[in-house]
């Protein structure tokens, strides 16, 4: 039942009972009005009746008194008379009055005042006859056939009354037994209504209330239950989960986070989350921004800040990769921020092991070809000593002794020249690109002659960027080896070289492409050839080259791509260099 | 017995003479080549005893030469020189003796001398030309 509905059947089960109630009792005031009616005739009928006991009493005393008269002829028997005559005439007005409605009664009450009338002038006659003649026989029968008369018409009035008052007493009665049949009957009826009435819109509130907790126990079961399954989904989920409420407290952790944070969900619970993700910078080792204030400012997801040291509640240590992001309620207001993160200590270990392992696979190509240029003037040298030692001829020692000097500098200048690419400076250097790339090729120049590979330089102005300069070394070291492997015996490569103007996202620095006559890259290799270990050299290549390779670019804030060469001279791949400028790379970071 | 002759090919144009003058004092008579096409040339216009031949040259690598010289004059002993610590297996196995640039004239003369006469014994013998290492 919906709000509107269930308010209206609530002013219909107060305003029933009242409109029936006011008929009830407008029908019961009607009731006793009527009822009262017939007492009030009732009441009339006795006073009535008094009236007229009183009447003759009055009468019977004055004609006791007029008899003591006339027997006596003491004067002083006449009192009783006298004391009478004044209430019998109030009597006789007083019914008069009282009779006013009823013409049988009037008219009896009439005849009365005559017969009474009468009998006054029958007493005036003796009051004034002499007294001998009172005693006469015909003048007692005279007065008392003159009272009868009064006492019959009196008695005739009584009767009358009575009967009247019998007649309003049975209708009092019947007007109180209608009276309490229609009390009892409204009652039932109006109860009977009220019952129906009230019973039939509280079973539809009762079923809808019923049907509601139904639903509501519905849902809350599907509520429990998804709560539950997201629960043990955040619960099972690999990566650690802190869920805060908006003012940063944390509200809920799952198991990897209990073991990263070193807290139990119970102890972490209500704490800020500033306790218990205890985050620094790895290197700094300054106090990172908490999350919730950064995504709280920001609104939106945020990943933390590139080597985050989660510091946990034993002082155990763990770099971590994170995300955080809002929480939002159903009016987009932040309700809280979940936040996400993994140990990534030991993959930064494995790349840290992988990076280091390609450099050893560097230096063992460059012991390879330190080994192949030095042994060919130790070997003259040697050959040389052995001539010198049994020559006899002092023109012919000083040449083999030059030739030796010759070689012996030759030696020199290779070492010298493999130690300055070893060497790195600490910070980044201002180095000339163009003059790096002319080094590498030196370097490749014999392995490109055995292949007969042709290069083709073309470098437009001198760009200078800032950079470690071994490093970027072995960048171009790895992507001209590449290059020459994919060119094959008698192949040509290409390298093109460029300042690069300020663009959208991008600094000024330099750009390299290095292009190759080889068969190109097919699609499904381009999109691997950043991943480590990815080869197409088979046991020859360590698949690590192009990986780190672009670890160390992005350090340098550069970028490298593998493009489709626009030129048609060139058929194989073009891989494109882009380097800043100036570099953001640091002395010590890792590559990758 | 007659002087042999020695052909000596590599890219290295002072390292080939100073090799050369080694092996001539040690007695034999040498031929040159800066490149494996002038040093198959050589190969095939000359009685040649054996070959000491540098491994790593440009266009045509000794593995190519050592190659060709087996396919023509199988007999003709071959010594692979090189500046690598790492040849290839089947360059290894190709050749009759391998040497190391920078282990010195003595051992170049040693090997060169062993492998001629294991090629000498194994032509009178009729065998197969054993592989000195």
């Amino acid at each position: 039942m919906r709000p509107p509905a269930f308010n209206r059947t609530l002013r219909q089960l107060v305003a029933l009972p009242i409109v029936l109630l006011i008929l009830m009792a407008g029908f019961m005031v009607w009731q006793i009005v009527a009822a009262a009616r017939a007492q009030r005739d009732l009441d009339h009928s006795d006073q009535i009746t008094v009236e007229l006991t009183e009447l003759e009493n009055l009468i019977i005393d004055q004609e006791t008194g007029l008899r003591g008269y006339q027997l006596t002829h003491d004067p002083v028997m006449l009192a009783p008379w006298q004391a009478a005559a004044g209430p019998v005439q109030t009597g006789f007005a007083n019914l008069q009055q009282m009779l006013g409605g009823n013409a049988t009664q009037q008219a009896t009450l009439a005849q009365l005042q005559e017969e009474y009338a009468q009998w006054l002038g029958f007493a005036d006659a003796v009051l004034h006859q002499d007294p001998q003649a009172l005693l006469a026989a015909g003048m007692n029968q005279r007065g008392k056939a003159l009272m009868d008369g009064i006492r019959a018409t009196m008695g005739r009035m009584l009767r009358h009354e009575a009967e009247l008052r019998a007649q309003e007493y049975q209708h009092a009665a019947q007007l109180q037994g209608r009276e309490l049949i229609s009390l009892f009957g409204s009652v039932l009826v109006v109860g009977m209504i009220l019952a129906l009435f009230t019973r039939h819109h509280v079973r539809a509130i009762s079923d809808s209330y019923l049907r509601r907790i139904g639903e509501i126990s519905e849902q809350s079961e599907e509520l429990y239950k998804s709560r539950q399954w997201f629960r043990t989904t955040l619960e099972s989920i690999g990566d650690a989960v802190i869920a805060c409420d908006g003012e940063g407290a944390v509200t809920f952790m799952n198991a990897v986070a209990v073991k990263l944070t070193g807290w139990t969900p119970d102890e972490a619970k209500g704490q800020p989350l500033k306790t218990i993700f205890r985050i620094v910078n790895e290197q700094t080792r300054t106090e990172a921004e908490n999350p919730v204030e950064k995504v709280r400012r920001l609104r939106r997801v945020v990943g933390l800040a590139n080597h985050t040291l989660l510091i946990a509640r034993d002082g155990r240590e763990f770099l971590i990769d994170d995300s955080a992001a809002p929480i939002q309620d159903a009016d987009g207001e932040m309700a809280g921020v979940v936040l996400v993160f993994r140990d990534v200590t030991e993959e930064r270990q494995m790349q840290s092991a992988l990076a280091a392992s390609e450099k050893l696979a560097v230096a063992g190509r460059l012991a390879a070809s330190i080994a192949h240029e030095i042994h060919n003037p130790l070997d003259s040298v040697a050959n040389l000593h052995f001539l010198l030692s049994d020559e006899k001829d002092g023109q012919q020692r000083a040449e083999y002794l030059r030739l030796a000097q010759q070689e012996l500098g030759r030696t020199m200048q290779i070492s010298r020249t493999m130690l300055s690419l070893y060497r790195e400076p600490k910070a980044p250097v201002l180095l000339d690109l163009g003059e790096l790339i002319e080094g590498v090729l030196l370097l490749l120049d014999r392995r490109m002659q055995h292949q007969g590979i042709r290069v083709e330089t073309r470098m437009t102005g001198a760009a200078m960027v800032e950079g470690f300069p071994a490093e970027l070394r072995q960048v171009f070291t790895n992507l001209i080896m590449n290059a020459i492997e994919a060119a094959g015996p008698r192949g040509r490569i290409g390298i093109r070289m460029e300042a690069a103007e300020p663009a959208e996202f991008q600094g000024s620095g330099a750009i390299v492409e290095i292009v190759d006559s080889g068969p190109g890259i097919p699609q499904a290799v381009a999109s691997k050839l950043f991943q480590p270990f990815f080869t197409t050299k088979g046991a020859d290549g360590t698949g690590l080259g192009l990986w780190v390779s672009m670890g160390i670019v992005q350090k340098h804030g550069g970028s490298i791509r593998v493009a489709t060469s626009d030129d048609g001279e060139w058929t194989g791949a073009c891989i494109r260099v882009f380097l800043p400028a100036r570099t953001l790379a640091q002395a010590g970071e890792p590559a990758i | 017995m007659l002087t042999p002759t020695i052909l000596c090919i590599d890219d290295e144009a002072l390292g080939l003479q100073i090799r050369r003058a080694v092996l001539e004092r040690a007695g034999y008579q040498v031929l040159t080549a800066v490149d494996g096409p002038a040093g198959l040339t050589l190969f095939r216009e000359h009685p040649v005893d054996g070959v000491v031949l540098d491994y790593y040259m440009p266009e045509m690598d000794g593995c190519a030469v050592a190659e060709t010289m087996r396919r023509e004059r199988p007999e003709v002993p071959i010594m692979l020189l090189s500046a690598y610590i790492n040849l290839p297996l089947e360059v290894v196995t190709l050749v009759d003796v391998t040497l190391l640039k920078g282990e010195g004239p003595a051992e170049l003369l040693d090997k060169l001398q062993r492998m001629l006469g294991a090629a000498r014994r194994s032509a009178t013998d009729d065998g197969k030309p054993g592989a000195a290492r």
